[in-house]
């Protein structure tokens, strides 16, 4: 794997080589009738579930847990974003990532959804939080680019700056915040990374973003966050005015 | 495994402006070398175009590589080889078909 930067004191590079994340930012559409069923939903999970079969986690917890049987999952974020679902599954190599997802929008996902596919390898593995870890109800997606000030400094301020980085990160796990390692998106997107996140609380997310301010994260990287509540993904491709 | 585009926007970033030619030169020599090398693997670049007067990028390149893992071993090769830290981009990767709806 080839890491864009080096491991730190909180990030090792991660041992499942080859796993590709394939993240998605996705708006519904506004639905005529008949377009988007049932008969579609039942074809996504159908294709959900050979994928789980090929080897794919399909939520953020199932990073963390890859031996559960975790539902398929994502994250519910229009109340407070243009977007209105967001996640994150794990394919077995980019190859796979990338026809996963033309699995998936045919089987009616594009029906549903606007979406925005989001793929790279895992670089660092998952840290867990400095509590019980599990269940957390809320994500965070972190999206970010170094940006000219990061690309124009010297490796030995690049080192400092990790390193100063690595104190938030710190912050960010002794708030009990579990942290999905990093995968690298650059080569296909204008995002260099995405970290996502399980969080007990929205203030926990809120205090941990001020440390990361505190250290200074944001005079290296443009980013863009996202916040939203756990849910199965059933209930949210459920076609309108049906509960999954 | 079916064949996939590759399309890259770029535009310097500002302190490339700032570096001397020789240092230019040899950044964008071993950025031809890279070129080179996924060329011989199979993968084809079907030309640089100049977008600046319409687009917030200078550049849009556009390869065809044998396969997604070519694509992202040509982009990897290129950020090793200091690329990323010279210019601004956004990649895309798609993969041969027709869209079925």
């Amino acid at each position: 794997m080839t890491l864009l930067t080096d491991p730190t004191e909180v990030f090792t590079a991660a041992d499942t080589a080859g796993s590709c994340v394939v993240a998605f930012l996705a708006r519904r559409h506004p639905l005529p009738a008949g377009v988007f069923g049932r008969r579609e939903q039942d074809a996504i999970s159908d294709v959900l579930r050979a994928l789980r079969g090929e080897g794919w986690k399909l939520s953020v917890r199932a990073m963390f847990d890859p031996r559960a049987d975790h539902e398929p999952a994502a994250f519910d974020t229009g109340f407070a974003h243009a977007i209105d679902i967001a996640g994150a599954f794990e394919a077995p190599s980019i190859a796979a990532a990338l026809e996963g997802t033309v699995r998936l929008e045919r089987a009616g996902w594009s029906r549903r959804l606007a979406t925005e596919w989001l793929l790279g390898p895992r670089e660092f593995a998952t840290v867990g939080g400095e509590g019980s870890g599990a269940g957390h109800p809320w994500g965070f997606l972190a999206l970010w680019e170094w940006n000219d000030a990061w690309a124009a400094a010297t490796p030995a301020e690049r080192r400092a700056y990790d390193s100063e980085c690595d104190v938030a990160f710190a912050g960010d796990l002794a708030l009990d915040i579990a942290i999905a390692g990093r995968h690298r998106l650059d080569w296909a997107s204008s995002w260099h990374h995405l970290g996502i996140w399980e969080a007990p609380s929205l203030a926990a997310i809120d205090d941990a973003m001020r440390g990361h301010e505190r250290a200074a994260d944001f005079k290296f990287t443009t980013s863009r966050h996202l916040i939203g509540r756990r849910r199965l993904l059933a209930e949210l491709l459920a076609p309108d005015g049906e509960a999954a | 495994m079916s064949a996939c585009i590759w399309i890259h926007y770029a535009r310097p970033r500002p302190h490339w402006y700032g570096l001397d030619e020789a240092t230019r030169a040899a950044r964008q020599a071993s950025w031809r070398e890279v070129a080179a090398a996924s060329t011989q693997v199979g993968g084809t670049c079907l030309g640089t175009y100049h977008v600046r007067g319409q687009h917030d990028f200078e550049t849009v390149t556009l390869w065809r590589f044998l396969d997604a893992d070519a694509a992202f071993r040509h982009w990897a090769a290129l950020t090793a080889a200091g690329y990323g830290e010279c210019h601004a981009f956004a990649n895309t990767i798609g993969l041969a078909g027709e869209p079925t709806g």
